[in-house]
């Protein structure tokens, strides 16, 4: 699927203010972003009328494990940020590496979440045990699954980068993945904050 | 026409008309039983009148989208179709069958009608849109395989655009999804859950890929746009009506049993389906704008417009008001419902049929467009339908809101019967507005046997 | 503002998000599927009911009236309509129709036997116990 021709950017549009990636994906960030931002409006909402009770459900979620993840995230879009350097400046091959450990650093995350989850389904905690743990589970599993599509899409970069796929004429595939996992990245950058620490 | 198997198309489209209508003579008798009761009683029952209003929706519906195909697929992929024959032979089992149906549905009670079809075997009857007896419904499957085996083998062996791959995915899901018409769980609940994955993800999902490609095929013929200009922003308005379209099922499983995150899951994501409707309105009329040629069919222009202002309007205006779970809990099931189902289908489905047909059937009777005498009372046939579609959809509107305060919202809420009393008005505003319907309707089938001085096709 | 706008690149967004939520969805099909026996009264989905089901399918109720606020709007809500009228009066109602009265609403005969009104009635009374959420507002339905 991803083997197909496309338009490569041309040098001169370079010296324009420039939008790395496709319109394509930012259309579908955008549209990522607006469900994303009309779920945490609902939940700043929800919590303004459920003040205490969602005190003392957040101040049983694991925010070490929170923090931990947040960490790798970040590091994750730094690595990803070095990917994308490596290939501007034709050396995508030898960088391919900083590609494995952004992927490393997402795993790592999905292990954490998935420690959290587990600990949580022990508990007996469900999308419906209260409306606090609703909004809890389907915020950080909607973002859950976007992490392992990010990941999809890092590895298949990945694999582009190691073939020697990107350069500075052909970043179109390389800078729209790399957007969509920034845009991952971000949502947990508000995510995290929202549900783990505000009270 | 290019390739003389498009030619299988031109009896489809006859006979989508035809049922046309016939589900709108339906229509309007369903909307006399509103105000006058006992009107046609016991003859015809409002149950059977609606059982081939809807049911003849679909089908001639089905009819449009398989004409469709039989006339863009073979222009898409520069290539004969694999089986004229075949779709010749699939019309006439599909008429038939169909026509059966629906005299069965007239003439036999319909408990007998199930006893005599099988319904004991396996019961799928007597759900909503899904009446159909359980021969008919195989054949709706033997049908659609065929004609999917069809559609894709001549694609297999021509040109892959990114038109016809989207098309052939809608018809494909439109197939798959159907199956779980066969599904009739005891448990209620788990009955309604996947019985809109046959209704939801239809009309809010495979069929708007249906949808755009008809769209986009026509935004190309009659503005001579890049193809791939048009083909990019039909993708872009796919997903975003499937990221929004899919989870948006939510929006139907508040008040059925199922668990009640759906109040969120569903509001959130639905709230965002107008998004998609807004973007194919922008799109028609920014591929319009920059038209490259002057194309002579008009009228199919003008429906291809309506469509995208239509079907924001009706699918994604009518439906956001009512979808957020606080709205939808008190006019869930009310006429708003009703409003919001009859501007969308039109808004979406019949006149995106409508529109095919119009820019299709000059070319399939020898000519680019038909004369100027004929395009004029063709699209006053379009504003007939249309203006009268947008009051029917006011009325019912008008009536939803009385409904609601009336019998739910009130401290002393009335009975269902005394407030159907209250809102008479509205429906016999709503009964004339359906003649001027079918005025429109009328003038639309007198368009096609006006003649005149038309242009060869270039 | 320069940008790139690649049909590859929508059309494999198409195919990524829409397998994305389609799967998103199944998981919350999955959940759903295992909440249900919570809310969905299946507990009492005796052989009455079930029989009752089929006479509500083949009689084409739905083509009037609307159950848990789906079908036609031409008659009645009747997920709740046990609550509202019992038993008795509801068998009564569907043996006496139609009223005849000249200009109103007319609900066909079914002849049903007393079982089979019995079995509807189960039926009538299992939908009314499903977990609805409150819905409808009132008992007007």
């Amino acid at each position: 699927m991803l083997a197909t021709s496309f338009h490569t950017p041309k040098p001169s549009s370079r010296t324009s203010p420039h939008l790395a990636g496709d319109l394509a994906i930012w259309i579908f960030i955008l549209a990522e972003l607006g469900a994303f931002a009309v779920f945490f409006g609902a939940y700043a909402f929800t919590r303004a009328k459920h003040v205490a009770d969602f005190n003392t459900a957040q101040l049983a979620l694991n925010r070490d494990a929170g923090a931990l993840n947040t960490l790798l995230l970040l590091t994750a879009s730094a690595f990803v940020v070095r990917a994308v350097q490596g290939a501007q400046m034709g050396s995508g091959i030898r960088d391919a590496r900083w590609m494995l450990g952004a992927i490393a650093c997402g795993m790592a995350f999905l292990i954490v979440k998935g420690g959290e989850y587990s600990a949580a389904f022990d508990a007996g905690i469900s999308l419906s045990s209260s409306i606090f743990h609703m909004f809890y589970l389907s915020l950080t599993f909607f973002h859950f699954m976007h992490v392992i599509l990010g990941l999809v899409i890092l590895a298949v970069l990945w694999n582009g980068l190691r073939l020697g796929r990107y350069g500075v004429n052909n970043m179109n595939r390389l800078e729209s993945g790399a957007a969509y996992w920034h845009m991952v990245d971000m949502v947990w950058l508000i995510l995290f904050p929202l549900i783990y620490v505000i009270h | 026409m290019q390739y003389k198997s498009q030619a299988v198309a031109k009896p489809y489209f006859i006979a989508a008309i035809g049922l046309f209508i016939g589900q709108i003579v339906f229509g309007l008798v369903m909307g006399l039983q509103y105000v006058i009761g006992d009107f046609l009683f016991p003859m015809l029952p409002f149950n059977v009148a609606r059982m081939v209003h809807t049911n003849l929706l679909i089908v001639w519906l089905l009819f449009g989208f398989m004409g469709a195909a039989y006339y863009m697929v073979p222009e898409e992929s520069e290539t004969e179709l694999y089986s004229p024959k075949l779709a010749l032979a699939l019309f006439w089992i599909f008429l038939v069958a169909g026509a059966a149906t629906v005299l069965g549905y007239l003439f036999v009670p319909y408990a007998t009608l199930a006893e005599m079809t099988g319904n004991d075997l396996l019961a799928t009857m007597g759900r909503e849109f899904l009446e159909q007896p359980l021969p008919t419904k195989l054949g709706i499957v033997v049908v659609a395989l065929a004609f999917l085996f069809n559609i894709s083998m001549t694609m297999l062996k021509g040109r892959k655009t990114a038109i016809s791959m989207v098309l052939l995915l809608g018809l494909w899901g439109l197939a798959i999804f159907f199956l779980f018409s066969f599904y009739n769980p005891h448990n209620l609940v788990k009955d309604k859950y996947y019985w809109w994955w046959v209704v939801h993800l239809w009309v809010e999902g495979v069929w708007e890929l249906i949808l755009g490609a008809l769209l986009a095929f026509v935004l190309i013929k009659v503005t001579g746009v890049d193809r791939e200009v048009i083909e990019k922003w039909l993708y872009v308005i796919i997903t975003l009506t499937l990221v929004t379209g899919i989870i948006g099922t939510g929006h139907h499983y508040y008040w059925i049993g199922a668990p009640e995150y759906w109040q969120w899951w569903g509001s959130i994501f639905s709230a965002l389906e107008p998004i998609p409707f807004f973007a194919m309105t922008v799109f028609a009329f920014n591929m319009v704008n920059r038209r490259r040629r002057e194309h002579p069919n008009k009228a199919a222009v003008l429906w291809a417009l309506g469509t995208g202002v239509m079907a924001f309007l009706g699918a994604g205006v009518w439906g956001f008001l009512h979808t957020l779970a606080p709205v939808n809990y008190y006019t869930h099931g009310s006429q708003i419902t009703a409003a919001h189902g009859h501007m969308a289908f039109y808004g979406a489905y019949v006149m995106v049929v409508l529109t095919l047909i119009s820019y299709a059937m000059p070319i399939l009777r020898g000519r680019a467009a038909n004369s100027n005498k004929a395009q004029v009372v063709e699209m006053w046939s379009f504003w007939l339908m249309t203006i009268a579609m947008v009051f029917i959809t006011l009325f019912l509107t008008a009536a939803g809101i009385l409904q609601v305060w009336l019998q739910r919202v009130s401290d002393t809420p009335m009975g269902f019967m005394a407030t159907q009393d209250q809102v008479a008005l509205f429906y016999w505003m709503r009964e004339w507005a359906g003649v001027a319907f079918f005025i429109g309707l009328i003038l639309y089938v007198i368009s096609f046997f006006i003649k005149g001085e038309s242009k060869a096709i270039a | 503002m320069s940008g790139v706008f690649t049909k590859s690149m929508a059309r494999n967004i198409f195919y990524g998000g829409t397998v994305f939520f389609f799967l998103l969805f199944l998981a919350l099909t999955f959940d759903t599927n295992k909440e249900l026996p919570k809310r969905d009264n299946s507990q009492n989905l005796t052989p009455q009911v079930i029989a009752g089901k089929k006479i509500w399918e083949t009689r084409n109720c739905i083509g009037c009236h609307t159950l848990l606020g789906e079908g036609a709007y031409f008659a009645p809500e009747l997920g709740n309509v046990y609550p509202r009228r019992g038993p008795d009066f509801i068998k009564a109602w569907i043996q006496a129709q139609p009223t005849g009265t000249p200009g109103r609403r007319q609900m066909p005969q079914f002849h049903l036997s007393d079982e089979e009104l019995d079995h509807l009635v189960a039926f009538l009374k299992y939908t009314s116990e499903i977990n609805t959420a409150n819905w409808p507002p009132n008992l007007e339905g």
